[in-house]
């Protein structure tokens, strides 16, 4: 195998990150560790999923708790998404979805904690794929 | 309404949980999370068994040092405010 050019291992090493922060275990699964990339998707999306279910869409409020929303974007860039929600009140005008108290409160420690453990994953698969192990153990489990 | 409705509808309001100690129990969900997700970044191979095993002791000594912070807490409280 040619010896890769700084630019190109730098090149991979930055689409490797951005696929791991889109999809939860994407630069795992780019680096051919797949066993790791499912086990990390799985955990991280049902931790994100579990906190919108304790404290509703309304967790993610970004004027209102933007520390907690930075946080949040770790898990993937598809939160943006999730603050646009809106939904009809008695009036029929469009609202934001809010919650309080101790759901909104578990609720935001999930999907943050969620995000932190993303970028630990990140990291990871930066890492790998810096090292180069994640070619040479992929390569051994396809064989 | 079908039922792909009803799912989403779960996530458009909260759901109740009181202040009590019962509630304490959310945490075992989150260290779990935590303790498959490191481990899943640490070991240098993934062998089920090995994984297993390394994340219920991770999971486990997470949760009893949890334990006792709170215990320790409680009882540093209950000493101040006697």
């Amino acid at each position: 195998m040619a010896k890769r050019s700084d630019m190109d291992h730098g090149l991979l090493l930055l689409i490797v990150a951005i696929l791991a922060w889109i999809v939860p275990g994407g630069g795992h699964f780019f680096i051919k560790e797949k066993k790791r990339a499912a086990i990390i998707f799985v955990t991280i999306t049902l931790t994100f999923a579990v906190g919108l279910y304790i404290g509703s869409v309304g967790v993610i409020d970004p004027p209102g708790a933007w520390p907690w929303y930075i946080g949040q974007m770790l898990t993937t860039p598809g939160v943006s998404l999730l603050a646009n929600i809106k939904q009809m009140d008695p009036n029929g005008e469009m609202v934001g979805i809010v919650s309080y108290g101790n759901p909104h409160d578990y609720g935001q420690i999930y999907t943050a904690i969620a995000g932190a453990l993303n970028l630990l994953a990140i990291l990871s698969a930066v890492y790998m794929a810096h090292s180069g192990r994640g070619e040479m153990i992929g390569s051994e489990e396809d064989e | 309404m079908n039922s792909i409705s009803i799912i989403l509808a779960g996530f458009m309001s909260p759901i109740d949980i009181p202040t009590s100690p019962a509630s304490m129990l959310w945490m075992f969900p989150l260290i779990l999370s935590i303790a498959i997700v490191y481990k899943a970044t640490k070991l240098r191979v993934i062998f089920p068994k090995i994984f297993i095993k390394e994340v219920v002791v991770l999971f486990l000594t997470i949760s009893i040092f949890l334990i006792l912070a709170g215990v320790g807490l409680n009882i540093l409280v209950a000493f101040i405010t006697s």
